[in-house]
């Protein structure tokens, strides 16, 4: 019982340096010891007992995303072997929902976050730019599934998802001109004046307390 | 020391005089009732003023909490996020809408935006998934005075404290080895009971005796564990060749089902006690139990099932579709062998009221004696049983929609969610094809749109 104030001073300090509410902080706390088994950290073979999580094409990826060091902010690249309850907020923190309330500039800065973690996610080698390569894997893990797909369509359709991309970003080319890769600039121009706000955020219920019905 | 001597005899005396009064107490009022299928109703007294007094411990906590400002209830808990129910094509379409500044394209090939979908996606599913849920035990509003179904207990009263204290000694110095007593009684005589009836010559007047002893033993556990139970529909309680499937919570629900009928059992064949029982069972009249090493052998499964269907003059087979132990707020996925052989299916719906004692048996956190522990140390069993009228499968259907048709009728009567997940993921992996099907319907998308292109 006593434990239960030195709790809520740590859930107002999570509360400021994520964003999330304190009944949220709560339940997802639950849904870590859940997946956690009741310790401490999470490693990624604790989200093997997610099975829904087994449908999503790209679920490596999105695995990875928990532990990678730039998502953490711990450091520019490399993988973190186990991650805290802290952590895990954090990394869920880039899918709250933008409150419209704040200031143009504060939005703007929430939004170059979120999309800072999708450009992690498809920049696997973390140099900083999404290379053909990396685009074409991304392209091939969406598609593997599907035997009727060869692997030189996945190559072809992410080729020229590539080309497309490159003429947003560059204009017109020399004909032996090497497009090196999308850089978080570039990246960050393709999505320019698209709202993403909506699709990059988990609503979550508004949890209000029942009562008795006796 | 002299002075001890009467004393002794005193004590000795008193205890014999009260074991004895015990002892009658209990032959009269509930082994006797139990084998003429009599009702006192003492039972449904119980439950009534138990109750009233959680009704009475709840008001209390809601004023202590009130006027300390603490957070009295667990929030909602039907999941704490809004899930969209559009499918993945809507979605994508909207989002290269949205996007799409060559809005004039009507079919672009991939864009950066398709992984928003998978993306989201994967981390609500982590957030809060639906299969998880099921395995945990379910989670009470109010408070039934037992500390380990109360996730919120902090100190809000002396008299409450006093309540709990005094439900705790009642519970473990009375209930506890009155039920134990019961349970022996019981388990004893059913083991003398069947191997007594399987002396006599095989007979119409065998069948009926063995039905009885039977009957009346279940009873007695029933009584063991204070189940109070509520029958509906009985008119649709399984006959002879046909087979009774039900949801699956936990071991008691043979101990229910088996009370108000007669069923032949199906199960592996076991060592120590449960052998025992086993083996004493199958001399009074036929079961169908299974060596370790036959289980896995699905055809003899089957054929050994379907050769007792046949007889007419065999009791009904009790079977549990679902594998193992849900936490009766869902229904899983059905497996398909029951439903292949062909005879009539008499679907019963379990539902237990967590209320005064939860039945799940968590079978990765708890052994069985711990198990049967907990149930005889909570306060009553009380659950409802529904029969549902009996389903044959027609000639359009294969097995595992007929294990689905019978399943959505188990959960809609006993309000349980029908879900599609397979109990076995309590302890293993989802299988690939459930992956691969997802991907296929994403790649439709994109190679569908590129071919149109190539061709145009």
């Amino acid at each position: 019982m006593g434990a239960a104030h030195s709790a809520s001073a740590e859930v107002r300090e999570l509360e400021g340096k994520t964003g999330f509410s304190s009944d949220q902080i709560e339940q997802l706390h639950r849904r870590f010891k859940q997946l956690s088994g009741d310790q401490p950290t999470i490693r990624k073979e604790n989200f093997n007992n997610v099975p829904d999580l087994e449908l999503n094409p790209i679920r490596s990826k999105i695995v990875r995303a928990f532990f990678d060091n730039r998502n953490l902010r711990k450091g520019p690249s490399g993988l973190a072997d186990e991650i805290n309850f802290e952590d895990f907020l954090t990394i869920m923190s880039y899918f709250r929902p933008i409150d419209p309330t704040l200031g143009e500039e504060q939005v703007e800065l929430y939004r170059k976050e979120k999309l800072r973690f999708l450009f992690h996610m498809y920049d696997s080698d973390s140099d900083g730019r999404i290379t053909l390569e990396e685009y074409r894997n991304v392209v091939e893990e969406l598609l593997s599934g599907n035997p009727h797909i060869e692997k030189d369509s996945a190559r072809s359709i992410a080729d020229g998802a590539m080309m497309e991309a490159a003429s947003v970003c560059v204009g017109q080319m020399e004909p032996d001109q090497v497009y090196e890769g999308i850089t978080f600039e570039d990246f960050l121009k393709i999505w320019q004046g698209i709202d993403i706000e909506t699709k990059m955020h988990i609503r979550f219920l508004n949890m209000e307390t029942m009562a008795l019905c006796h | 020391m002299f002075l001890l001597l009467p004393f002794d005899s005193l004590i000795v005396n008193l205890l014999g005089i009260s074991l004895t009064v015990l002892f009658t107490l209990l032959l009269v009022f509930i082994i006797v009732p139990a084998i003429f299928g009599v009702s006192f109703g003492i039972r449904k007294l119980y439950m009534k003023t138990l109750l009233k007094i959680f009704a009475w411990a709840t008001l209390r906590m809601e004023r202590g909490a009130k006027e300390k400002n603490h957070q009295l209830y667990k929030p909602y808990t039907n999941g704490i996020i809004a899930k969209d129910p559009t499918s993945l094509e809507e979605e994508i379409k909207e989002i290269r809408r949205s996007g799409s500044s060559k809005a004039l394209d009507n079919t672009p090939e991939f864009e950066l935006s398709d992984i928003f979908y998978f993306c989201r996606k994967g981390m609500e599913t982590i957030m809060d998934d639906e299969v998880t849920k099921r395995f945990s035990a379910e989670e009470l509003e109010s408070w039934n005075l037992l500390s380990r179904t109360n996730y919120n207990f902090q100190y809000i009263s002396l008299r409450l404290t006093v309540l709990w204290g005094l439900g705790v000694l009642i519970r473990y110095c009375f209930l506890l080895p009155l039920r134990i007593a019961l349970a022996f009684t019981g388990i004893s005589l059913l083991v003398v009971g069947t191997t007594v009836v399987g002396y006599l010559p095989n007979g119409r007047f065998k069948e009926f005796l063995s039905k009885h002893v039977h009957l009346m033993c279940y009873r007695i556990c029933v009584r063991a564990l204070t189940a109070i139970i509520t029958y509906h529909d009985r008119e649709n309680r399984p006959r002879n060749g046909g087979i009774c499937v039900a949801n699956h919570t936990s071991p008691i629900d043979v101990i229910i089902l088996a009370s108000d009928g007669y069923y032949a059992m199906v199960g592996q064949v076991h060592g120590g006690l449960m052998g025992v029982i086993q083996r004493a069972m199958v001399k009074a009249c036929p079961h169908v139990w299974f060596e370790r090493s036959e289980v896995k052998d699905r055809h003899l499964v089957a054929k050994r099932l379907t050769e007792h269907v046949r007889d007419k003059s065999k009791l009904p087979i009790l079977i549990f579709p679902e594998g193992t132990c849900i936490n009766n707020t869902s229904v899983m996925m059905f497996k398909k062998g029951s439903f292949e052989i062909g005879a009539t299916v008499y679907p019963v719906a379990i539902k237990y009221d967590p209320q005064f004692g939860d039945a799940f048996w968590n079978s990765s956190k708890y052994g069985m004696v711990t198990y049967l522990l907990r149930m005889m140390t909570s306060w009553a069993i009380v659950c409802s049983v529904w029969y549902l009228p009996p389903m044959t499968r027609e000639a359009d259907e294969d097995a595992v929609q007929f294990a689905n048709r019978v399943k959505s009728a188990i959960a809609r009567q006993g309000g349980l969610v029908d879900l599609l997940w397979d109990g076995g993921l309590k302890r293993e992996k989802v299988k690939d094809t459930f992956k691969e099907e997802q991907q296929k319907l994403y790649s439709k998308m994109i190679v569908g749109n590129h071919e149109d292109r190539s061709r145009s």
